[in-house]
């Protein structure tokens, strides 16, 4: 299974796949021969829990080493803002969370991974956050490459996605931005800074609303250069003590960030920042302009709304939402332009500061997920994590420039995909020197017609000469003949008809050796041919054909002359 | 319906019924529905549509030929299921011909969705016409596997729904007197169980089992009669074709009351089955047997011998040749020449990649264990044949075959022969003392020890351990430091889990606090305290405080450890200011209330200023959890210093007569002293809701038990009340910078009469969830996100 994800805009079992799609009564574990993660993203990794400590999944997990100490984090994150609202039954809890880790096999960039004697697994970096992965999956020669999120250009942090030529037989990868080609994140991040720097100028307070890890850590970034090359002395503050674990995680797995933040790693540590401090719940009424960073990053509970509610009636201030909100949330609702918020109690809330959205996710536009496409040569693709509409036409382009096929089943469809999977024979010696005593050298560029008998025997496959398989299997030879009654018009003597067939086939078969019999009979390498006198009518001689296996060609095709009939004699 | 919604209403309708205007998120459609869905079950659907003609227009739009959106056109199919199952709504959407339209004539432009929004075919409210039944049977086949599926599901409602009434009561009814419709189905699932393709046949299978799962009707009797010998008949095919939806159908008829009764030949047909599949598939067929209620015992044996057969092969071979578990089970796990039965034995055996598949049927074994009754012999007949899974796993163990031991112990330990007792502590050692086994199997196999040595006996009128278990402790903690300095965080934590699980268990008693003491577990423990990961920090936290509790010492007095329980509060306190992990913050929080409930000697020395240095750090926690259970902490102090509340409910309200009337002129000066209150209104106000309703229920706790109070008359006026209040409302408004500092008890007492907690907890109660989860939010929020969002749709979590 790839993947285990939730959608964050249900609050009840809607949230979480209806595994009673892979079996109603059965155990999960005999159906699924591993479960991979390609990051620690909720709508990636937010049913884990609850698919292998309440559904009862009971196989291995593989994900990468960053993905295995950060999702543990993000699902605690969901599962405290789940449990701080109401009515949320069915959740899984903390020790769910711990013990469902447990669970998890950590796999290295590029080692392959032996799940069992058929499937080997592989991951490949996919830039998007922080541990992200793309997984090879193999079996025998046949093999499906799934990207989860993936981003083809770099970023503050992290690097680009990169897969060698594999040639899978199927891609699956994700098309978020199926039709969009992005601007350049440069032009984002100039937009982002200028708002902010405006918003801090004119002595307004900035919150910007964020998840724990990931995307805060790239502004974080962005901010402290800023904040360093414009010489800004406005407090930056962070809300939670999460930086400073989210930054020890990015110490920790430094070698998955990009170069030029390994390169300058020795010299000074980009995750430790000078202007970015940990945020007091009484710096919230503090004079004068400020940016601070506050979870959870949809504005539904906790600091983010309650510092939201302090500032929002302040045209001077601003809130910058740099991610996707659920229906319902403060943050849905100021996205979608409503300023007069209901609050607990009938309460109104009027929004006056500036509310802007900014962009930030990391994944592949169209022109990447197309270069990934050209990087692993699939033999066809398979579309998903996209709108149909946008996929059409990706689908469409990817058709024609690669002139692979293309697939975008939406949930729950299935798609099969033919392969030609090769199967390796091993196959006998004795049947090789034969061959070759036919003086024939093995050429590669040249296939070859082999005759043998195949014997397939605890899953091997062999190839032998046929008396060596009946050696082997104690089996008793038969010989096999193919007869056929032709009927001739010649009101002449048996022996006669035979002499006529003989002679015809001798001029015609030149290039076999065609033999009259003492007994009267003609043969035609195994053919056997007798002429035998029509019980009615004695006008007419029947033709008795017989011949082997070996020489079926051969045999239809003398039949098919006789039928002709024999040339007149010229007596 | 809110007359705010009833406003919002015709806008949204005119919305969805643009196609211009796309619905982009369509997780609100379903929450629309589940609105209606709730108006519709508290009233009457011809009311909700007569008050909001809208509806009506958004129904009769949806008819027209047009883009409209596949969501739409389901959305507005399934509401108007759900309308036209009231009777008069029904009649009323029938007389303007709205239904016959939506489902009939448009019917296969309806269908035509289907494939984008599977569900809404549930709430096709069907006359079961032949025609459209003949589109089910097409739909389930279909590529979408929730289409095929809801298809199945349709099929067995239309049954049902068609057999209402005429067939209902007359089990005589043969299918021949059946209605059309009805004996279309039949004769449809009859034709796919004799199709020679098995997607035909399992779809067959299926549509019985959903039938005879629901319905108990007489005509189930009626159509298994008729179907049953078919069913059999898939027995004779080789390989016998979709085995797992017939073991689910065969279960499901023998689970029926009104099928398992009848002489219809059931038993037969199972025990056949039983004898047909291959043993990975006969397995959870077994299983399903043993649990039947009323099965022949013939059958019920027959199950058992198949849930046996893997061991029994194992057990042949050992008998035969004493060495052959060793070559049975090389590296690479194949079977070698000369087994008896060996081909048939291997797929039981054979490690198989990571995870063992030993034995495939061991996940049913161990349920069967753990689940079923079995008749005295045949348990002592399971536990001497499962103890060659010692034998073939030779710590190479793997989790299934923990758990059936697991299952194993439960069981001897009712009524089990001594020495098999002992051959399964054996056993769980092996698994325990192994380099090889991985971290799931070191898990599984603490859990199962525990479970072990909690059900052995004690010895009677001795509080100590039963003498085996003396001895097995003996040897496990040994393995336990090992254990504990693995550098799986895994085991190191699984490890401490069951420490802390024993000495909650076992640490009053002399043998095992001997012996754990004489070990190096107590001081590795500690360490632990420092591990790298914050799970293990956690559990060691945990492990540390249950040592403690139970007067345990942790590092003999030596001139470096001087008073290590002393040390052992600092170092715990240490980790509650400093940690940067939740988890051993929550964790030493537990610890300290378990301790102050307990009166654990170090917190008894001076407990106030244990209960202020605890509040004062976990105050200033930014994880809400731990902030909460600091308001346990005080709440259990509180009861310590108040008496305990008489409800068994810690939060609610006591009348004032139940309270100890003597020590409360004196109670609040302790709580003031600790700076309880502070602690609590900092909490009231806190922006996580948790916390906040945790507070206003210990701070109402509060104001009933000091009812009484009577403190210096007329408080109200003391001007330090009027600060108190004045900083409080700038708490309440978001400003938390000044603390209160020492208050005297009544100006307490006076400020928590004043305040208005009833009407607090209220508005906590409403929280912003509710605000968010309301309908009208919902109408607004569909009608602001028109045009609105767009690209950051795209853009996830």
């Amino acid at each position: 299974m790839l993947d285990c994800g939730m959608h964050m805009g249900f609050n009840d079992d809607r949230r979480f796949p209806d595994f009673s799609y892979i079996t109603r009564n059965g155990r999960l574990t005999d159906f699924l021969d591993c479960v991979i993660i390609s990051h620690f993203h909720l709508d990636h990794c937010g049913a884990l829990p609850y698919f292998s400590e309440m559904v009862g999944y009971d196989g291995p997990i593989y994900m990468t080493h960053p993905t295995q100490a950060i999702c543990p984090i993000l699902l605690e994150d969901y599962r405290k803002i789940a449990v701080d609202k109401k009515g949320e039954a069915n959740f899984f809890t903390s020790q769910m969370i711990k013990d469902c880790m447990k669970k998890v096999v950590a796999v290295h960039l590029h080692q392959t991974v032996q799940v069992d004697d058929e499937l080997e697994i592989k991951a490949y970096y996919a830039g998007h956050v922080l541990g992200a992965a793309m997984f090879q999956i193999k079996v025998g020669s046949e093999s499906v490459v799934y990207t989860g999120d993936y981003n083809m250009t770099p970023d503050r942090h992290l690097g680009a996605a990169w897969i060698d030529k594999c040639r899978p037989n199927l891609l699956i990868t994700e098309s978020t931005y199926a039709t969009t080609i992005r601007d350049s994140k440069r032009c984002r991040e100039r937009d982002f800074l200028k708002k902010v720097h405006e918003a801090v100028e004119r002595g307004g307070k900035v919150l910007i609303p964020v998840f724990a890890l990931g995307r805060a850590q790239e502004l974080c970034i962005l901010l402290e250069t800023f904040w360093e090359r414009m010489n800004l002395k406005a407090p930056i503050y962070f809300s939670t003590g999460l930086t400073e674990k989210a930054n020890h995680y990015y110490k920790l797995f430094i070698t998955w960030t990009n170069q030029k933040i390994r390169k300058t790693f020795v010299q000074r540590n980009m995750f430790e920042f000078k202007h970015i401090k940990a945020f007091d719940r009484a710096f919230a009424d503090n004079p004068g302009p400020m940016v601070v960073f506050a979870t959870p990053g949809m504005l539904h509970a906790g600091q983010s709304l309650q510092i939201f509610r302090k500032w929002a009636g302040n045209e001077k201030n601003m809130v910058i939402m740099p991610g996707y909100c659920v229906q319902g949330t403060v943050g849905h609702k100021i996205l979608s332009g409503q300023r007069k918020l209901e609050m607990e109690g009938r309460q109104v809330l009027e929004v006056k500061m500036q509310v802007e959205y900014m962009s930030f996710s990391a994944h592949a536009d169209a022109k990447g997920i197309m270069q990934l496409v050209g990087q692993a040569e699939p033999e066809s693709v398979l579309l998903v994590h996209g709108e149909a509409k946008k996929m059409e036409f990706l689908k469409q382009k990817i058709e024609q420039e690669f002139r692979v096929s293309c697939y975008m089943p939406a949930n729950g469809e299935t798609v099969t995909l033919p392969t030609s999977p090769s199967i390796p024979v091993g196959i006998s010696l004795g049947l090789l020197k034969r061959e070759m005593a036919q003086g024939l050298l093995p050429d590669a560029k040249k296939p070859r017609l082999l005759h043998g008998t195949l014997i397939m025997k605890d899953s091997n496959f062999r190839l032998v000469s046929s008396e060596q398989a009946l050696k082997e299997l104690g089996l008793a030879e038969h010989q096999l003949r193919f007869t056929c009654r032709v009927h001739l018009h010649d009101p002449r003597k048996e022996q006669e008809t035979a002499m006529r067939v003989y002679s015809h086939l001798k001029s015609v078969l030149k290039e076999h050796c065609v033999q009259h019999l003492p007994d009267g009979s003609v043969t035609v390498e195994s053919i056997l041919i007798q002429a035998a006198a029509h019980s009615e009518d004695p006008g007419t001689k029947v033709l008795l054909v017989s011949w082997t296996y070996q020489d079926e060609e051969l045999g239809s095709h003398l039949t098919s002359l006789l039928k002709k009939g024999l040339p007149q004699a010229t007596s | 319906m809110d007359p705010e919604c009833s406003q919002l209403l015709p806008a949204l309708c005119s919305v969805l019924a643009d196609p211009r205007q796309p619905v982009t998120d369509d997780t609100c459609l379903e929450k629309l529905l589940d609105w209606f869905k709730t108006i519709t079950e508290a009233g009457s659907s011809l009311l909700l549509l007569q008050e909001n003609p809208c509806l009506l227009g958004l129904l009769c739009h949806v008819l027209k030929p047009q883009d409209l959106s596949p969501r739409v056109l389901a959305f507005s199919l399934r509401l108007a299921g759900m309308l036209a199952a009231q009777e008069d709504c029904f009649q009323y959407l029938q007389q303007g011909e709205l239904l016959p339209r939506l489902f009939g004539e448009a019917g296969p432009s309806a269908l035509d969705s289907v494939p984008a929004e599977p569900r809404f075919l549930l709430s096709l409210p069907l006359s079961p016409t032949p025609g459209a039944v003949d589109t089910i049977f097409s739909l389930q086949g279909d590529s979408s596997l929730f289409v095929a599926s809801a298809a199945g599901q349709l099929l067995v409602h239309v049954l049902g729904l068609s057999l209402q009434g005429p067939a209902e009561g007359h089990p005589g009814l043969q299918t021949g007197d059946w209605p059309v419709c009805a004996q279309k189905i039949a004769s449809h699932i009859e034709e796919s169980l004799r199709s020679a393709a098995t997607p035909q046949i399992t779809q067959a299978l299926n549509v019985l089992t959903t039938a005879f799962g629901h319905c108990h009707n007489p005509w189930t009797q009626v159509l298994w009669v008729r179907l049953s010998p078919l069913v059999a008949s898939l027995l004779e095919k080789d390989p016998v074709p979709a085995a797992h939806s017939l073991v689910d159908l065969l279960l499901s008829v023998a689970r029926s009351p009104v099928l398992s009764s009848s002489s219809c030949g059931l038993w037969e047909t199972l025990a056949q089955t039983l004898s047909h599949l291959s043993p990975t598939q006969a397995g959870p067929l077994a299983l399903g047997i043993l649990k039947l209620q009323e099965c022949p015992q013939a059958l019920r044996a027959q199950a058992f011998a198949v849930l046996l057969q893997p061991l029994t092969c194992v057990l042949e071979a050992t008998a035969q040749a004493p060495g052959l578990l060793g070559m049975l089970l090389p590296e690479g796990g194949r079977v070698q020449e000369g087994s008896p039965r060996g081909s048939w034995a291997r797929p039981c055996l054979a490690p198989h990649g990571r995870h063992l598949t030993w034995p495939q049927n061991s996940w049913v074994v161990m349920r069967a264990c753990t689940t079923c009754w079995f008749p005295t012999q045949d348990r002592h007949t399971l536990a001497s044949r499962l103890g060659a899974s010692r034998l073939c796993d030779r710590g190479r163990a793997t989790a299934p075959a923990v758990l059936v031991l697991e299952g194993r112990v439960l069981h001897l330990s009712v009524s089990g022969p001594r020495e098999l007792v002992t051959q399964v502590f054996a056993v769980l050692l092996e698994y325990l003392t192994s380099p090889d086994s991985s971290p799931t199997v070191l898990k599984k196999a603490f859990q199962a020890t525990f479970r072990w040595l909690q059900s052995s006996p004690e010895t009677p009128g001795c509080s100590d351990l039963d003498p085996h278990a003396q001895l097995f402790l003996r040897d496990l903690l040994p393995v336990l430091p090992k254990r504990l300095c693995s550098p799986c965080w895994e085991v190191r934590d699984s490890g401490l889990e069951f420490l802390t699980q024993m000495i909650g268990r076992w640490g009053g008693q002399a043998g095992f606090r001997h012996a754990l003491l004489a070990s190096e577990v107590p001081e590795l423990t500690e360490q632990l305290l420092r591990d790298p990961e914050s799970y293990v920090r956690a559990s060691a936290v945990a492990a540390m405080g249950q040592l403690s509790s139970q007067g345990l010492p942790l590092t003999p007095a030596s001139p470096e450890h001087p008073g290590g329980q002393q040390s052992l509060l600092a170092e715990l306190l240490h980790i509650l200011s400093t940690d940067s992990e939740g988890f051993p913050r929550r964790a030493v929080m537990h610890v300290f209330t378990q301790w102050l409930r307990d009166g654990h000697a170090d917190v008894a020395r001076d407990t106030e200023r244990f209960v202020a240095r605890v509040l004062q750090v976990a105050s200033r926690d930014l994880d809400w959890e731990v902030r909460a259970q600091g308001l346990e902490l005080a709440l259990v102090f509180l009861e310590q210093t108040l008496g305990r509340p008489s409800s068994h409910c810690p939060y609610a309200v006591t009348p004032p007569v139940a309270a100890p009337p003597s020590p409360l002129a004196q109670a609040p000066r302790p709580l003031c002293r600790v700076q309880l209150f502070e602690f609590a209104f900092r909490a009231l106000f806190d922006c996580d809701r948790p916390v906040a309703q945790k507070s206003c229920d210990l701070l109402l706790f509060l104001r009933a038990q000091t009812a009484s109070y009577s403190g210096p008359q007329g408080s109200g006026s003391v001007p330090e009340v009027a600060s108190v209040e004045a900083a409080l409302q700038r708490w309440q408004a978001g400003e938390q910078g000044q603390p209160l500092g020492y208050l005297e008890p009544e100006v307490v007492v006076a400020v928590l009469r004043s305040m208005d907690l009833e009407g607090l907890r209220g508005a906590l109660a409403e929280s912003s969830d509710r605000v968010e989860k309301s309908p009208r939010s919902l109408l607004q929020d569909m009608l602001a996100t028109v045009g609105a969002l767009g690209e950051d749709e795209a853009d996830c979590y």
